[in-house]
Order: structure tokens, then sequence, then C-alpha cells
């Protein structure tokens, strides 16, 4: 075994001594960047020992300046090597390989150096590489093995044979610094920037077989300040390269590097497009279904250990589709393992809202509601085609891989359709959501500098800025504040962005400076004021997605509530949806609020308005909704039996009602600071 | 009353340099700087502020082109080189959009071709270029890669890239130093989703131009009006994705029902009106380039730019 550490210390000294000894002078053909390495680090055009040795100072005694200045001197001394080896690369050459790279024709660069113990695993490691697009670069002995194995080389193979010894490796560094200099903006000389491009952006990766001497096992661990995993294969122990085995360790590489194969056609007997996901299966369309409070059924998303997920497995667990019956409701348990080496824990129920997306994508399923509460359906039509449980795996594991491929190297489908294994499934499920909730549930507006903005309906309301913070989820319901930082960092220029909320303005109505600062932006200069917890005084603007709204009814000096279940008049004179129509579009209108239900359980509900004790009518629908956790937070507020005081439909219809029930009732609101 | 044609924005378009000089390494006669607007069209006070640019189609495959056009250019459409030195020379285009419309053929694979076709143009006109090039996500690689190389510090314009096709026109542009046309389909919030991408992979605000997808007069011209007007404003009020130059090409008006039909004596003046004053509402609308296929509508157009010009340095009424 070679220890790298040892290994490396001695092939430093070694170059060191190396330098001095350079006597001739030299440059290669067909490039405008000189020793590209050397040159993109320091701005120094190297060609001589003085200029070779000023930059290896320079560079902290670099290995792979050292070993690119005397490869360079060794090739103006010996002349280039004969075919297949290339040698040094010209630019002309680069700049296509550069376009390939950008374009997405090859997905990474590989670099494959030593000599292999086995001619029959190096061919399949090539051939593995080929495969997943990759362009892979050869050094040293590991070439005539591989032709003489009838492995074929050159550059339509995406094989590159750079030279006989695994030095030319070298020439692999300055492909990359000269990619960096041509696409990444690269100014020579700023080194910090080239590293950053090479880790960053240059998807490469380098795997090492044995047989490497001490300088050149220096020059191949000083890659990994560029940020290139070393794998090793036999022979190599210590040091920070990974060992692995040569069936395997493609993968491993990519892996490290996130370099990801893209998933194009999903193999199921049915269409699969957002344009289907407006689609609903009526229940004469329907073939089976499950969930809906008919049967059983719930979604998890949960993040595993890589070993642990199998990129595209699908299982089902109990009885397939044929053996249900035509129009019965069956039990349903999803399972989605995820594993990925930028995923997050909390990214879970962000990634899991979009099964709801996804299923419905598919030609002939549907899907509503989340977690626990889920209704989902097959069509007729699509079973008749052959679609079975099976496909709906299918679907959301190539959908979750083709839609997060930064984030996700692997995605495998469980799905139970067994009855007793549903309901066992589900506690552990239910568990989990609880732990979820309660993640948010402390968090306090005051606790975070930062809340984050939601435009994702600016597509149809070109103005509506929807600001989101712990206290007051987006005005859909959909997305908290946590969901928002996480679909921040996922997609970083995405519809969720952070908002420095600033200097507070006041405290009552919720107004902050930066707040004010991001809206006017966002809005594109058409709402320079936006407070938080108020609806008379510049409350947010709505969309049209809101599930509530709030509103203020003059004449008892209180505020209603309806949400978008409603279908009858409101004491205001107006339904939902004759409501809706007036306030949405982006428009910010005194006296009315989109607001999620769960808003109204918040501290923060109406307190630009004096609190809670406000609210005057809801549809008792709601009022059953939220009645456990509402009457909780009422009691520890000291409001013990203000629930009661709240009207709805069956206690007051037109306003006349509202005003009798409210003095025979004593509301809060009625002595309250006038509203106008 | 002349209002303040400021109204308080900030935002200013970005420049995009069209075409470079010798004294730039390229070999066009001219090149433009496109953009650098702070306010509607028509609206600067500086007089020396360009009129937008127009830019004359031809194609490297006359099957597929306009058969009005052809008409009236005659064999010009069947000799390329000439062709295009003729909408130099004697149309007086600004600028010459050559598209390589015989990568449409059912599986085209002469990239060959479509190098010579560009250098053809290049070597007959001293004009900046643009350049459209295929839509086949099987030859797109090879074609743009060719384009690129081809056109190598020309700065040429190259198009056409859409949300779902991208990568191959934005890897021309960056290994070769070309810009490109983003194309979004009437929708002012796909057409900054493209310029997010772009800039993603790597192209440069200064080296986009947004096309915002052109309707003919009457056919849904109204849609693209506003989805400009729209991304003009949140450029001047300080969205930097979507200040970019615009890019306008109404290639419908010549197939709407009204000039099919026309009467054949009348056939080119109505074609030419529509192309004209669907032109004209664009270059309203904010487009710095205007695209047309028909010869007679490039000198109409410039007289009308050039009068809405005077209007408004004469101060107005």
């Amino acid at each position: 075994m070679t220890d790298v550490e040892m290994a490396k210390k001695r092939g430093e000294e070694h170059l060191k001594t190396t330098i001095p000894a350079i006597r001739k002078t030299f440059s290669y053909e067909d490039t405008a960047y000189h020793l590209p390495i050397s040159y993109a680090l320091t701005g120094t055009a190297v060609h001589d020992l003085n200029t070779a040795r000023d930059v290896f100072a320079k560079t902290g005694n670099n290995p792979i300046v050292a070993s690119e200045c005397l490869l360079a001197e060794k090739t103006a001394t010996d002349g280039r090597e004969s075919a297949p080896y290339t040698g040094f690369i010209g630019d002309t050459v680069i700049r296509k390989l550069g376009y390939s790279l950008v374009d997405g024709s090859i997905l990474g660069l590989a670099l494959v150096i030593g000599r292999p113990d086995s001619p029959g695993a190096a061919a399949a490691i090539c051939r593995e590489l080929q495969e997943k697009y990759m362009l892979t670069f050869l050094a040293g002995p590991v070439i005539p093995i591989l032709s003489d194995n009838g492995v074929k080389l050159g550059l339509d193979y995406r094989l590159i044979p750079l030279g006989s010894a695994p030095v030319y490796g070298i020439h692999f560094v300055d492909v990359i610094a000269r990619v960096a200099m041509m696409f990444g903006g690269v100014t020579p000389g700023d080194a910090s920037r080239l590293l950053a491009y090479a880790a960053e952006r240059a998807k490469a990766i380098v795997i090492v077989f044995p047989g490497l001497s001490d300088d050149e096992i220096a020059l191949v661990d000083g890659m990994r300040v560029l940020g290139f995993p070393i794998l090793s294969i036999g022979d190599y122990s210590g040091g920070a390269w990974i060992p692995a085995a040569a069936d395997e360790v493609v993968r491993k590489g990519m892996e490290e590097k996130g370099i990801r194969v893209n998933v194009t056609a999903i193999p199921i007997p049915m269409g699969c497009s957002p344009a289907f996901e407006g689609k609903s299966i009526r229940k004469e369309e329907m073939y089976v279904e499950f969930g809906g409070g008919r049967s059983t059924a719930f979604e998890l998303l949960r993040m595993q250990p890589a070993e642990n997920v199998k990129d595209g497995q699908v299982t089902v667990i109990g009885p397939e589709i044929d053996a249900m019956k035509e129009g019965s409701a069956n039990p349903l348990g999803i399972h989605i393992d995820v594993a990925g080496k930028t995923m997050k824990k909390d990214y879970e129920p962000v990634l899991e809202r979009r099964i709801h997306n996804f299923v419905n994508y598919g030609e002939g399923s549907w899907h509503v509601a989340q977690r626990d509460l889920i209704w989902v359906r097959l069509s007729k039509e699509a079973v008749a085609k052959g679609v079975k449980i099976e496909h709906l795996g299918k679907l959301l594991a190539s959908k979750f891989r083709m839609d997060f491929p930064q984030l996700l190297d692997a995605v495998a489908v469980t799905l139970i359709t067994d009855p007793a294994k549903v309901v066992e499934a589900r506690k552990e499920a239910e568990r989990v959501y609880d732990e979820r909730d309660a993640r948010i549930k402390g968090m306090r507006d005051n606790d975070v500098n930062t809340y984050y903005s939601c435009t994702l309906c600016q597509t149809f309301a070109p103005n509506h800025v929807c600001v989101i913070t712990p206290e007051r989820p987006a005005l859909c319901g959909a997305i908290s504040w946590l969901d928002g930082k996480i679909a921040y960092e996922i997609s970083p220029s995405g519809a969720n962005q952070p908002i420095e909320k600033g200097t507070q303005l006041n405290a009552q109505t919720g107004e902050f400076e930066g707040v004010n600062r991001f809206v006017r932006k966002a809005s594109h200069g058409e709402v320079g004021r936006c407070t938080l917890y108020s609806v008379m005084e510049y409350p947010m603007t709505c969309c049209g997605c809101f599930e509530a709204i709030a509103l203020m009814l003059p004449e008892v000096n209180g505020i209603m509530v309806v949400n978008r279940e409603f279908k009858g008049e409101t004491p205001s004179g107006m339904s939902f949806s004759t409501l809706a129509g007036t306030i949405g579009g982006g428009a910010q209108t005194p006296g009315f609020a989109g607001i999620s239900k769960n808003y109204i359980l918040s501290d923060r509900f109406l307190q630009g308005e004096g609190g809670i004790e406000r609210l005057v009518w809801m549809p008792s629908q709601l009022k059953e909704e939220l009645k456990n956790r509402l009457v909780q937070k009422l009691s520890d507020k000291g409001l013990g039996d203000f629930f009661d005081k709240i009207a709805d439909e069956t206690k007051a219809k037109p306003i006349e009602e509202l005003i009798v029930y409210l003095e025979k009732t004593g509301h809060p609101a009625l002595a309250m600071k006038p509203l106008v | 009353m002349v209002p303040d044609a400021q109204f308080g924005w900030s935002g200013t378009i970005e420049g995009v340099i069209l075409g470079a000089t010798k004294s730039d390494g390229g070999t066009r006669r001219v090149s433009y700087r496109i953009g650098g607007g702070t306010t509607l069209p028509f609206l600067e006070e500086d007089p020396t502020s360009p009129s937008p640019l127009i830019a004359f189609e031809v194609c490297d495959f006359p099957p597929f082109w306009s058969p009005l056009v052809k008409d009236y250019c005659g064999d010009l459409v069947n000799n390329l080189a000439e062709w295009a030195k003729t909408a130099d020379t004697r149309y007086r285009a600004d600028l010459i959009r050559l598209h390589l419309n015989s990568t449409r053929q059912r599986n085209f694979s002469d990239i060959p071709a479509v190098g010579k076709a560009v250098e053809t143009v290049l070597s007959a006109t001293g004009l900046p270029l643009i350049i459209e090039g295929s839509n086949e996500p099987k030859i797109d690689s090879e074609v743009f890669q060719r384009c690129g190389e081809t056109g190598q510090g020309e700065r040429l314009l190259l198009g056409t890239a859409e949300a779902s096709h991208y990568r191959s026109i934005a890897a021309a542009a960056l290994a070769y130093n070309h810009s490109v046309i983003a194309q979004s389909p009437i929708d002012v919030n796909l057409a900054k989703q493209l310029n997010i991408l772009l800039k993603e992979i790597g192209v440069q605000r200064d080296h986009i131009v947004i096309d915002p997808y052109t309707g003919a007069l009457g056919y849904g011209f109204e849609y693209s009006y506003s989805a400009m007007e729209r991304i003009r404003f949140a450029a001047l009020k300080g969205d930097t994705d979507l200040a970019m130059p615009i890019i306008c090409s109404a290639a419908d008006t010549l197939t709407i029902k009204e000039v099919r039909e026309a009467d054949p004596a009348m056939q080119d003046a109505v074609a030419v009106s529509w192309e004209f004053y669907t032109g004209i509402a664009a270059a309203a609308a904010g487009a710095e380039i205007i695209c047309v296929r028909h010869p007679e509508t490039i000198g109409m157009l410039r007289e009308a730019f050039a009068s809405m010009k005077a209007r408004n340095s004469a101060g107005g009424e």
C-alpha cells in the first residue's frame, strides 16, 4: 500500500528541487493562455526558468504549477508524443469542449490515471463514463492497456489519451483552467475566482489506479484544491482520497461531485404533463379511488441515507389494480424515500407538496389535499390503457428526479395498498407530521430578521406580493415561513425571496421599512407601503388564492371572515365570490385582506385593529373547523366566553340581525375604538 | 402640455452590441449598440437617441419561405449572397437576419452547409447579422456550435432561445462572444424566467435581447403589445432581469387571411401595409429591432420612425 500523505510530502519536496533545474524556454502552440494553469492563477506568462520560479513561489510551491512547468519543458525538449497521445490540447478544441459542457451534451469531466491491475475493470469504468455522458481524459499506462483490450480512444469516443505517463494528467487541469477563462469569466491572475469556478462549476472527478510516483501523487492530490474528488482503486491509503471498488467508482465520484444524469422519459402507459394538471376525474369517469374520507390514505416523503434508496425503485405492497373492484374505494399509503447530497430534512414537507402536482400531471390520475387527507383517483380510461398502481410510483419517482436534479440523487417509491399495513404506516406518518408542525409552532415574528416573499401568483396578478412571516402564512395557506425559507434555498432565484424587515415603523400594524422597500420593488412601484397585521391600513395585496377574506363591517365596528367554501351571502351583503372579485388581482384594498385560515389562530391576527376581539362573524363550518384550537387560544388569552360571541350564518344573516346578536351577547367590538 | 417623460423611473435598458467592426476584431462595416433607453420609445429627449433598427429577413431554404416575398424578389432568393447584398445596398436594411430554415427539413444533417450559409452572408454584406438556427434537439448542438464558430468575432445575435431550449444557443454565445434572442410566449413572467435561466448558465445581461413573440396586427398583436409594455415598465422601474432591448418579428403578417385573399394586384400593398403597421405598433411599444420580410416595408418604416422622432424633438403641442 502507498501512503498518500507520505508520498505527497516526498513528491512536494522533490518537485521543489526540480524547478531550478529548468534550462530551456518553452511554450505550447495554438493557445492564447501560455501555461494555462500558471497563467490563470497568477496572470504571469511562464516561458522560462525565471518566470517558472516566480510563479512557483507565488503559488506557495504548488505541485500542479511545478508539474505544468516541468512537463512544458519536457515537451519542448523531447517533442510531442506520437499518436494516439494528444499531449497539450489547443484552444480551438477547448472552445468546442466548453461548448458541449454548457450545452449539456457533456455532463462532466473525468481524469483516469495510472496503471489498472485489471484491464477488464478499467474498460468497464470507461464504458460507464461514456454511458453517463462524461468526457474522460486518460494518462499513463491505462492508455495502452485499454487499447490492447479493444477500447476505442479519441475525442469521438469521449476518451482522450493525453500521454504515456501519469504526469500528462496535468493537461486535464489546464483544460479546466482555460474553460474557466473562456466561459467562466475568470480573469488571468484571479486565483480565488478560478478556484471558486473549478469547485462550483467544473464537474470534474479523478479516478486513480496504482503506479503513481511521488511527484504524480503530489500533483493529483493538489487537484483537491480545485474541488475534484479523488477516487482511488487499490494500493492507496491515508490522505483525503476516497477508496472505491471498480464497479462503484463512477457512481461514487459523480455523486460526490453532484453530477447527475437526467431522466427524460417516464415509462408509463399514460401521458404526463402539466397540461393535464387542471383536469379532474369525476365519479363516472373513475375506476378506483383512495382516501377522500372513503378509505385510509396518506402520503409521506422522507429523506434517507443514500445507501437505503435505490433510485427508481417502485414497490407495491398489497393488491394491484386488477384485484380492485371498479368504483371502489381502497386504502393507499404513498411513501417516497429520497436521498441527495444537498437534500435537507427541512425540505421534506416542501417536496411532499409536489406529490399533488405530479400525480395530477398524469393524464388519468388525480390528487387533492395533503398528508393524511389526500384523495386520489385513477380513471377508467387510464386503467383500460394498462395503468397500474405501480405506474403512479414510476411517475412520482421520475418527476421528482426531473424537477429537482440539483437536490435529489435517488428517489424510491413504495405504495401500500394492504389495508392493515396502511393503517400501521399512517401512525408513523402522523408522528412525522406532528414533528414538522412543532418546528414552526413556537416561532415568533420578533424572533427573526428575515421574512420571505411569494410572488408565485404574479403570473396572473402582476403586482401582488405576499409577505410571509412565522406568524402569518401566505394567504393561500400553502406556504409557511419555513417553506419560504426552504424554497429560497432550493431555488435562489425563484418566487420566494428573503426580505430583511429593517426598522420597525409601527409595531401595532406591523409596518417595517425593509418590507416596504421590498414590496415597492416587487410590486413594480405600485404598492409603496404594506402592513403585516392590519386590515384597515395598507393591508397586504391579494392575488386570488386566499383561503378566506377578512373585511371590515362599519355598522358593527368589527371585522368578519368568510372562507372560500362558504357559498351563501354574508352580513356584508356579498358572497365570497363577489368579494373575491372585488379585492383580487394584486390590488391593495383598505378594509379588506386575503388571509389563510390558520392565520386566524395567530396572535398577530387583527393586531392592527386591536386583536381578535374585533372578530364578529365567521361561517359556522369555519368556526367548527377551527373550534378546538381557537377555543384553546382564546382561553389562554382570558377570552374564554368569546368564541360564542362570534356570530355565524345560523345566528345572523343580514347586517341588522348581526347588530342585534352582537348587542345581545355583549360583543366587545361594539365598545372598541371606532374603526373608521 | 408635455408631461415629464421620466415618470420618476430609475431603470436603464441594458446596451447590447450587434456586430463588430475591424477595430473590434470583426469584419462588419458598422456595429450598433441597441438599448440604453431610460423612458418609453420616442420620448427620449436626446435628439441623437437611436431609432429602432430594421432587420431584413432572408433564408437558406427558399421553398419554406413566403411565396409573396419570393414573387417580389424573384430569382434573388435562390442566391443567398446576392439576396443579402441587395438587402444591404438596395433595400437599405440596418441588419440582416438569416433564417437557417434548411434545418427544418426532416432528418436534416448537413451541418457544414449551415456554416457555409453563415459565411456566405457574412462575406456578402458588411451589416451585423442575426442568425436563426435550428429548433430540433437532435441537431441544435451541432448547428449552434457551427454558427457560433463561423461567426467568431462578429458579435452575432443568435436565435432563438426558449425556456425548453436554450442551452445550445447559450453555449454558442458564451464560447464565441455572441448575443442571444430570448423568446417567451407573450408573458412577462416567462420572459423574466428565461433571462434568469440564461444568466444562471453564464450569459451576461448585455448579451440578451428579449423576443416577446409578436402576433400580426388584428391577430393577437394586442397581447404582444401589452406584454412588451409590461416588460418595459418593469425594466424602467428597476427590474434588471427584464431590462434588455426587445426584438419583434411579426412574420405571420404575410400569411393572414386578408393578405392571402387580397386581390392579386393589391396583394403586395396589403402585405406591406400589414407588416408596416404591425412594425410601427411594435416600435411604439418599445422594440429596438423590427424584423421585416417584404423589402418595401423597410423604407416606409424608416420614414415613419424619423417623423415620430421629429415630432418629439419639436417639443409637441
